[in-house]
């Protein structure tokens, strides 16, 4: 504390550690809350396909195609230790040759100061919807469901996956459309 | 060109460093409270990050430079002594000794 250096030494690791002290206390204010908000999916039309899958076993597979639209406020989930929201629609399904898969289907950011209140109409889905076999055809219960993750300034990286599902039945047949 | 820096004084007497430190200590206390409470109000993190930073910066203002306030206790050393007569004293008490 005797010299300019010492002093500027000493107080500059002093606000770190104020800093430090106050970055958890960022953290444990929004670490127990609850990011579920209600989400409601609807599907208005399916097409299903069979196709060769060209990244996978290079056997025809079957290809779904959803037209879907979102409704969700989101806003209930931004707080001062949210960064962006990471959100995505997933689709989860059984075959018999796997009890679970799950297949995202559409994604997308939502920084901080973005509109949070989604409203999507006619959203044909950003990624393939690709079965490792032809577990689509006929498959009378795929549930959609909306998830995201929760990117913070500090702390845990919540994945959270909002209440309201859909589940829909796929055609029977390929390449008739199906609308709901 | 360093010889310049050198020599300028930035010493504090003892009473104002720690004056210096209990200065410091204080604002970043007080702007960290009130950036926190700011922050969690309008729910923006960066507002308690820059009013931490602006604390920073007004302490140091207050307590880098050593001001006259930091120096008003300065130590009282002994008078300086002539060193020849120093010697000379040393030397008759080491000689009463011997004899």
């Amino acid at each position: 504390m005797n010299t300019v250096l010492s002093r500027a030494n000493s107080l500059f690791a002093f606000s770190l550690s104020v800093m430090a002290a106050l970055t958890f206390g960022c953290f444990i204010t929004t670490a127990f809350k609850d990011r579920v908000v209600p989400v409601n999916i609807h599907v208005s039309r399916v097409t299903l396909e069979n196709v060769e899958d060209f990244t996978g076993p290079r056997e025809k597979s079957d290809l779904g195609f959803l037209i879907f639209d979102i409704n969700a406020d989101l806003q209930p989930i931004f707080d001062w230790n949210v960064k962006q929201l990471f959100i995505y629609l997933s689709a989860e399904y059984s075959t018999k040759s796997n009890a679970l898969n799950q297949v995202v289907l559409w994604d997308k950011i939502i920084l901080r100061g973005d509109n949070p209140k989604l409203s999507l109409k006619e959203m044909k889905s950003k990624y393939f919807f690709f079965d490792d076999g032809n577990g689509l055809k006929g498959n009378r219960n795929i549930t959609l469901t909306l998830s995201w993750n929760v990117v913070p300034n500090a702390g845990i990286l919540p994945l959270v996956t909002g209440s309201g599902h859909i589940s829909i039945p796929f055609p029977e047949t390929y390449k008739t459309p199906m609308s709901y | 060109m360093l010889d310049i820096f050198a020599s300028i004084p930035t010493q504090m007497d003892y009473k104002g460093q720690k004056l210096a430190e209990q200065i410091f200590q204080g604002i970043i206390l007080f702007s960290a409270v009130i950036g926190f409470t700011y922050g969690y109000v309008i729910e923006q993190f960066g507002w308690t990050v820059y009013i931490v930073i602006a604390g920073f910066a007004v302490s140091c203002l207050l307590t880098l430079p050593p001001w006259p306030m930091y120096r008003r206790n300065p130590l009282k050393w002994l008078p300086a002594q002539d060193s020849a007569v120093e010697e000379k004293k040393q030397q008759e008490k080491k000689s009463k000794k011997h004899k």
